[in-house]
């Protein structure tokens, strides 16, 4: 008579993909489970998170995936990967009796935090009333569901919490997720509004605020940030007026050299449209090749061409969409008085035309 | 429809069986012969899946699901913490509820699309050899539109990815990674997709309208829908969520700062300046999660359920009859009714006679119900 076998799960992964073997069924039981089809295996070996598993709720499906019956062992292939850390279970329905529970993990694979921020805009000290978005950038790509969680906005004398002054959902990422865009509530920076009536501005003129991202903000690996990241900004007042290039500062270039092409602002504009709402091209509206470069506190541009100007005609091509921090772009005003102010123009390119 | 009549009618479609990638799954929507439009923020697109043929209709229309996310995290293997339910669309041929959800965080985040059996078992779709189309939702490359974001690549460039332009010439594009479009919403109507969205850099209010079947050739176009508060100012803002109604001739969108707006389809045309009309708004701190409209004892209408406040319930007579609000406080806009369905965070209809709403209270478990319209 041969001893009683002990059944052992052993994790695996192959091709990419986990898998769950069961060791030590008796050779008859391997020779019944060898015939069955994948439905009735999932009925006598279903496998599920450990956790649902003590709800004890029928109804639950366990977790998808394929079996493979061989001559040692049945293998449990999950179509989801294993989560590491997480207790799963296979529940061995074979025999005769209660039915055996056999437990198994992934190990939670020891990692560093090594994700920071590595900046926020507006890279200015001073923000507006009616500020409408800040960007905060990370130096790897991060998990989405964070912000509400990790991103507050404080006074930064008193430390007392802004309330709800970003919208929460969705967020807004670029397509690596390493800048996320906080959106203030416009609810309440549009004038007439209710939410503007009864809640007001989320920040105050002259009342300074710190932008807090705690450690807690979990990167794409699951990790939190090797350091909490705070900035402060002073609070000005509002600001009301379209983006007019004309207010601009334009310092063209001599001709011949490779001396950059100045543009000065009158107001910080967008950190994030800046980097593709300026080009400067020939008098047929060829861009140029060159590196453009966004000043100090978004308050300047430069393009600096990759061969020497040769005498000529130029333009510097303007996207109507380029916004300054309270939203009003060339095209409008972020919310405009139907009685004082103009209607929004059509979107078309502007330009400024410049002669080398 | 059999089986090789569902081909015959997906490849007219223009869908092709293969294995979408897609990376993300956000709002979905059905659309004509069980065709699942799914927008994937992830990767900029938006799919059409083939999910037919129909299968037998389920006796009782009816859910009362506790627990729907410990189930999906029972059949994906994973904990309640990492289930994100996304959206709820309804099969109008065979009144089951599907469901968009992310499993897990960061890279290892897995889009799935579920399926709720009648017996409330939740099983996950298989999307490998399936027919399916997709269509980009960002700005439709038109070499003749100088605001394009994009740099055109030399065509033997392994970067960057391939359009076909109205006038049929092909370009390979690098698009623009920082700046993206967030859908937040999506509905058919008529052979149009109409999708709303948000940018992550310029603060605007555009809904598109893509044609379906997707077609290269044929360029969506996008509106842009202003509001004004009060009579005095005016302004644009991202649409949050909308619903068609009055046979999709008129839409009710609300926007991310809470005003509920209406406009009509009909008037929509393409580069003008459209101007909705305020009827309501919900008050501060709160945004409006999703709307759907439904007819009781012959008369349309209309939930919205938002973060914060209880569902609300307007009449489209009323929405139909109002002025645009003219003053912030007294008159509020349409009159409106809070109904007691707690924590409602999405909602579909399951046929005329009723609609089921997912429910949640604060980080508590979700619930999947049906309710007859009678009741609401």
């Amino acid at each position: 008579m041969s001893e009683p076998r002990r059944i052992e799960i052993e994790l695996s992964t192959a091709e990419g993909s986990h898998r769950v073997r069961l060791l030590g069924l008796p050779r008859e039981t391997l020779r019944r489970l060898g015939v069955l089809g994948e439905r009735e295996l999932a009925r006598e070996l279903p496998v599920y998170p450990r956790e649902r598993l003590d709800d004890a709720t029928p109804g639950f499906a366990p977790m998808a995936g394929r079996y493979e019956a061989g001559p040692d062992a049945v293998t449990f292939v999950p179509r989801y990967p294993l989560v590491p850390g997480l207790c799963y279970a296979m529940v061995v329905r074979t025999g005769e009796g209660e039915p055996q529970r056999l437990a198994f993990r992934l190990p939670l694979a020891p990692s560093e935090p090594t994700a920071r921020v590595l900046a926020i805009y507006p890279s200015g000290d001073r923000l507006v009333r009616n500020q409408l978005k800040l960007y905060v950038e990370f130096s790897a790509s991060m998990s989405e569901g964070q912000a509400a969680r990790h991103v507050r906005l404080e006074r930064a004398d008193s430390g007392e919490p802004i309330e709800d002054p970003f919208v929460p959902e969705p967020e807004l990422w670029d397509r690596d997720r390493r800048r996320l865009t906080l959106l203030f509530d416009p609810g309440r920076l549009k004038r007439g509004l209710r939410p503007q009536l009864e809640a007001g501005y989320p920040l105050q003129e002259g009342v300074a605020v710190r932008l807090v991202i705690d450690k807690g903000f979990r990167d794409a690996d699951g990790n939190p940030l090797r350091e909490p990241f705070e900035r402060r900004y002073e609070v000005g007042g509002d600001l009301r007026a379209r983006v007019d290039p004309r207010d601009w500062e334009f310092r063209p270039p001599a001709a011949g050299t490779a001396e950059p092409l100045v543009v000065r602002f009158d107001r910080p504009l967008d950190h994030a449209l800046l980097q593709h709402a300026l080009e400067v091209t020939d008098d047929e509206g060829h861009p140029l090749r060159g590196q453009s470069e966004v000043g100090p506190a978004e308050r300047s541009w430069t393009f600096t061409p990759a061969a020497p100007w040769p005498p000529g005609k130029y333009r510097l091509a303007i996207d109507p969409r380029l916004e300054d921090l309270a939203g009003n772009s060339l095209a409008r005003l972020f919310d405009r008085d139907l009685e004082r102010d103009e209607a929004p123009s059509n979107p078309s390119r502007e330009s400024i035309s410049f002669a080398l | 429809m059999s089986e090789q009549a569902t081909a015959v009618r997906y490849g007219d479609l223009g869908l092709a069986v293969g294995t979408p990638e897609i990376k993300s799954v956000g709002p979905i929507a059905f659309g004509p012969d069980g065709i699942l439009f799914v927008a994937d923020n992830a990767s900029a697109a938006i799919f059409a899946l083939g999910l037919g043929p129909a299968g037998p209709r389920p006796d009782s229309l009816a859910y009362d699901i506790e627990d729907l996310d410990a189930r999906l995290a029972s059949r994906l293997g994973c904990s309640r913490g990492d289930v994100s339910i996304r959206d709820i669309a309804v099969c109008p041929l065979t009144k089951e509820v599907y469901l968009s959800v992310m499993r897990g965080n960061g890279s290892g985040a897995i889009p799935v699309i579920a399926r709720v059996e009648a017996d409330g078992q939740v099983v996950d779709v298989p999307l490998e050899g399936v027919p399916f189309a997709s269509t980009t939702i960002e700005d439709a490359p038109d070499p003749g539109d100088e605001r394009i974001d994009t740099l055109v690549l030399p065509d033997d460039s392994a970067e960057g990815e391939e359009f076909k332009t109205g006038s049929g010439i092909r370009l390979r594009l690098l698009r623009d990674g920082l700046r993206t479009v967030t859908v937040t919403d999506l509905d058919y109507v008529d052979g149009v997709l109409l999708v709303a969205g948000a940018s992550n850099e310029e603060f605007s209010s555009t809904l598109r309208r893509i044609p379906f079947p997707f077609n290269g050739a044929a360029q969506s176009n996008s509106l842009e829908i202003f509001h004004v508060s009060h009579g005095q100012y005016e302004t644009a803002s991202p649409i949050r969520t909308f619903v068609p109604y009055n046979g999709g001739g008129s839409i009710l969108a609300s926007y991310t700062c809470t005003p509920i707006v209406q406009f009509s389809l009909s008037e929509l045309e393409p580069a003008t300046h459209v101007m909705g009309s305020t009827v309501a708004e919900l008050g501060s701190m709160n945004s409006p999660t999703d709307m759907v409209a439904y007819r009781r004892d012959g008369e349309e209408y209309l939930l919205v359920s938002t973060a914060r406040l209880p569902l609300v319930r307007i009449a489209c007579a009323d929405i139909d009859g109002q002025e645009a609000l003219t003053e912030p406080d007294e008159p509020v806009g349409v009159p409106r009714e809070a109904l007691d369905h707690p924590g409602v965070v999405r909602m579909a209809n399951l046929d005329e006679g009723s609609v089921v709403m997912l429910q949640q209270d604060g980080a508590g478990p979700v619930s999947l119900r049906s309710y007859e319209c009678a009741s609401l």
